[in-house]
């Protein structure tokens, strides 16, 4: 990991990263593509959405999807967590927000500790990361924020949803069995 | 050249006032050029759609001064712009336009469709030159990008009067001569193209704009007011009124600051369809109809690709050559018109032709070819169904593809993009007489007025205008109204049957534990045909709602159509009452709700009630005379529709009043006769006179008067008919009139003949024979 610091050495290259908590994990996102950092708000949950939204946001008088982290990691949903992330789709210029448990800091790392994911990762971890940094305590997973727009989730299909015929299907099921 | 005076006037205006900027010092700045040049491109841009406007009614009315004086406007406008901007080329080719103009306003040249074709070459040269500057900034130094056969052209129209080309073939004429221009339908396609800077500007009447400042002041106002109030101050419920007025107008203001005539859009229409018929040679007259009709202008910007679609097909596809409209008997000239009217909260425009109409037999042909459906599938589909095919992409049936339409694109751009905005697209076609397309959009996509509900614990908007109305159901009734068919629930409204679609459960929320306490309520919606009861916990208040769109992944869900933030800053999820009822299956019961729709209004026309007692129906079977009397064996056995009797009343003798010999009834403030046909009346008067006589009893004896619902010519009238006893009521079956019967209707009762009343089969004169079942 020295080493690995020394050979990136230009002092103007390095990155300020805003890390991030989701379960036990570390991850950091570039400060520069946050738009904005929302603190304890809780998204209205929309019925029948796809499991990873978390649900909608009023935002600067529009209405924010948001994107649950959790939900995204395969870890049961947590009433606590309620940090949230706005990015700027930078498509279509739809914004999006990202749910995640805490906000810690901005780190500055040499973009030369930079990793690119590792080629045993499972399908929605290479969805979802974009490589991690080697830090001196552990690994921070950096995610690409365009990454985890709700429509390209949507696309991939690897998190599920119930938009489909088999969510729907579900979905009847469910309301009989009520 | 002779050029008018008032372009030598323009002429040595424009270098003063160049002259004038740099006398004061002022170089402007490069910021500055290029906010004046967009100025300059939208108003230009207007200006050439007025002059083309001017140009095809001017070939109408070719002496008509004001028109030639309106384009000589525009064109002179754009030159008066383009030297201060440093536009060389569309200084040239303006002032050549103008120089033209002048002398068609002084009145030295003529109007002809020459001349008319070579000013509109030249506005599209103008306009060409425009785009390319909004594209690229500089008006194009290509070799390419050059006029000067347009000049030329412009040149010799002016010197020959246009009769140097009166041999050219007019069809052609658009095209330009050595032109590199686009061919004519260039102008309906660069609007396709995208936003240009004219579809991203508004005019707005600065006397709004002025009452809009004035109330954003007063909001202002009210907001110090409001922040300077101490909580609990006795002045603040007058501070929240005062804000919802004023919030309330401004919103009225901005709203009507964006509604744009329909007119506005239809503007280039005329131009398109003239340079359309010339190319396809057709004859073709566009009429336009409700222009002013007001629609938000981003969803005119909307409708613009999809009617200029529309337009094109119907010149293109619908419209005959004049040789075929001369042999089907209709006159030479086709219409085309484009009509716009508001219809209940949405604004409908129609491209209607008069032209050859679609063949459905074509469209299924094409249809099967493509292997879109099968052969037993044409065979049995519907004229409409068929047609709605004309809407799956890439399809065409133009027999061959021409450059204009028929590259089977067009009818599914249209229905993708009206429906992007909300609205919906019906095709209607009479073969030989001509084809509709209708557009339905709504009128504003901003605020709607909502109930707001709640179901699971969540806070849901439902329209207004789905909203028929609403049923309170207390938990102690829930079990008895709630009933069951199958798996489908029903409640009984009236007469009719609605399904009912339980919100929280089609969700999947949790079903809130107050709902079982408190009951809950029904909101009867109604939207597509589709019709149903949405089951919900509770009733909010009414709110008028500003609608924001929801991302499209949770578009794709269908139950909601946006969501927006409520008084208590929470937001709910606006509900697509329709696409609801649809996951809820209610469609299929939709036939179900025809049937109960006929038996509401069934009940309200006895008259149509009565023509279906043909079919299965239960009887009324009632005693007249006495039982065993020696007139009729069987004691005047009788039976009545059920569904003709209103009431069974039982009414005390002493009740029954006598006008001109006929009894009659005071009933709810109504005088009903009655009629007696087993004189039980009077037999019943002769018993309580021996009654009374015997014991003094108090108690009158009372009569059983069936009010009856019989048809008559005009309308429904009420009659009681008094009947010794009801007997039973059964189910049967009348049949058609049965050659053996008389005067009176028979019918069969426990294998007895039993009379039906007259006058309430279905027709009088036309007995009728009813066979009644005996119910186990």
């Amino acid at each position: 990991m020295r080493s690995a610091e020394g050979i990136g050495a230009n002092a103007g290259d390095t990155l300020s990263i805003c890390s991030l908590h989701v379960g036990s994990g570390l991850f950091g996102i570039d400060t520069r593509q946050i738009r904005e950092v929302l603190g304890s708000t809780a998204p209205r949950r929309v019925p029948l959405a796809p499991p990873y939204i978390a649900g909608v946001l009023p935002y600067r008088g529009d209405v924010l999807t948001t994107v649950c982290f959790r939900a995204l990691l395969g870890l049961e949903k947590d009433s606590k967590t309620n940090c949230v992330l706005v990015f700027d789709n930078e498509e279509n210029e739809e914004r999006f927000g990202l749910m995640v448990d805490g906000i810690g800091g901005v780190i500055a790392v040499e973009p030369g500790t930079l990793e690119a994911n590792p080629s045993g990762l499972d399908a929605r971890s290479q969805e979802l990361f974009d490589g991690a940094y080697k830090l001196p305590s552990g690994l921070m997973v950096r995610l690409d924020p365009q990454r985890l727009r709700p429509s390209r989730l949507a696309e991939s299909g690897l998190f599920g949803g119930e938009s489909g015929p088999i969510g729907r299907l579900k979905q009847e099921r469910q309301g009989e069995q009520r | 050249m002779g050029a008018g005076k008032a372009s030598d006037e323009v002429r040595s205006a424009r270098p003063a006032f160049c002259l004038g900027l740099k006398v004061v010092g002022h170089e402007p700045d490069k910021e500055e050029v290029e906010d004046l040049t967009k100025e300059f491109l939208a108003e230009s841009q207007e200006g050439l759609e007025r002059m083309e406007l001017c140009l095809t009614e001017l070939e109408k009315r070719p002496d008509d001064g004001e028109l030639v004086a309106e384009i000589f406007r525009a064109v002179h406008t754009i030159k008066g712009t383009t030297g201060f901007l440093g536009l060389g080329r569309l200084e040239k080719l303006a002032h050549a336009g103008e120089s033209l103009l002048g002398e068609l306003r002084d009145g030295k040249l003529a109007v002809s469709t020459e001349l008319v074709n070579g000013l509109l070459e030249l506005m599209d040269g103008l306009r060409r030159i425009l785009q390319t500057i909004e594209a690229t900034g500089t008006e194009g130094e290509r070799s390419s990008d050059n006029d000067d056969a347009l000049l030329a052209h412009l040149a010799e129209l002016k010197v020959g009067g246009g009769e140097l080309r009166a041999n050219v073939d007019p069809a052609s004429l658009p095209q330009g001569s050595a032109q590199p221009a686009p061919p004519a339908v260039a102008p309906g396609v660069a609007a396709a193209a995208g936003p240009s800077m004219q579809d991203k500007t508004l005019r707005i009447d600065v006397e709004v704009l002025n009452r809009m400042m004035n109330l954003v002041g007063e909001l202002v106002l009210t907001r110090n007011q409001i922040l300077r109030c101490s909580p609990g101050a006795g002045n603040f419920p007058e501070l929240a009124r005062k804000l919802n007025s004023v919030t309330a107008e401004l919103r009225e203001n901005v709203m009507q600051a964006r509604m744009q005539p329909v007119g506005y859009l239809f503007r280039k229409f005329p131009r398109m369809v003239r340079d359309l018929a010339a190319m396809c040679r057709r004859q073709v007259r566009i009429e336009f109809e409700g222009q002013e009709t007001g629609l938000d202008k981003s969803l005119l910007e909307a409708v613009r690709d999809p009617l200029t679609h529309a337009v094109r097909n119907a010149v293109d596809h619908g419209i005959e050559p004049p040789e075929e409209r001369a042999k089907a008997g209709k006159p030479a000239e086709g219409v085309v018109r484009m009509r716009a009217y508001h219809q209940s909260g949405s604004v409908v425009i129609e491209v209607s032709d008069d032209g050859a109409g679609i063949s459905t037999q074509r469209v299924l042909a094409k249809a099967m070819e493509r292997g879109l459906v099968t052969p037993e599938q044409a065979a049995s589909m519907p004229q409409r169904e068929a047609l709605q095919l004309i809407f799956v992409s890439g399809f065409s049936t133009a027999k061959q593809v021409t450059s204009i339409s028929g590259r089977g694109m067009g009818m599914d751009v249209v229905r993708t993009n009206v429906e992007k905005v909300g609205g919906s697209v019906e095709l209607e076609s009479q073969l030989g007489s001509g084809t509709t397309v209708r557009m339905r959009v709504p009128l504003t996509l901003a605020i709607v007025p909502a109930l707001v509900l709640q179901s699971g614990g969540q806070s849901f908007a439902l329209p207004q205008n789905a909203l028929v109305e609403l049923v309170y159901v207390p938990q102690r009734e829930a079990e008895q109204t709630v009933e069951r068919m199958g798996t489908t629930e029903l409640y009984r409204l009236r007469e009719g049957l609605l399904p009912l679609v339980w919100l929280d459960r089609l969700l999947g929320l949790e079903q809130s534990a107050d709902t079982a306490k408190l009951g809950f309520y029904i909101a009867v919606v109604e939207s597509e045909g589709c019709r149903y009861g949405l089951v919900v916990d509770d009733l909010k208040a009414p709110e008028e709602i500003v609608v924001k769109p929801l991302s499209s992944e949770l578009r794709e869900i269908g139950v909601f159509s946006g969501a927006t933030v409520l008084g208590n800053g929470t937001l709910a999820l606006i509900l697509d009452v329709a696409a609801t009822g649809a996951r809820a299956g209610v469609h299929p019961v939709a036939e179900e709700l025809k049937l109960a729709g006929a038996e509401r209004a069934q009940a309200e026309t006895a008259q149509r009630e009565l023509a279906q007692i043909e079919m299965e129906s239960s009887m009324v079977i009632y005693e007249t005379g006495e039982s065993g009397s020696a007139e009729d064996g069987e004691g005047g056995r009788m039976a009545m529709p059920l569904s003709a009797v209103e009431r069974i009343e039982t009414v005390p003798l002493r009740d029954i009043e006598y006008a001109g010999g006929r009894a009659v009834l005071q009933y709810r403030g109504e005088l009903i006769p009655l009629e007696d046909d087993g004189n039980v009346l009077h037999s019943l008067a002769k018993a309580e006179a021996t009654a009374s006589a015997g014991d003094a009893a108090k108690e009158g004896a009372t009569a059983t008067v069936l009010i009856c619902l019989r048809p008559e010519a005009h309308g429904v009238r009420r009659v009681g008919m008094v009947v010794r006893r009801v007997l039973d009521v059964s189910a049967g079956r009348l049949l058609a009139a049965h050659a053996a019967a008389c005067e009176q209707q028979l019918a069969m009762v426990k294998d007895r003949v039993t009379t039906v009343h007259r006058g309430f089969a279905r027709q009088a004169g036309k007995p009728q024979t009813a066979i009644l079942k005996e119910v186990a």
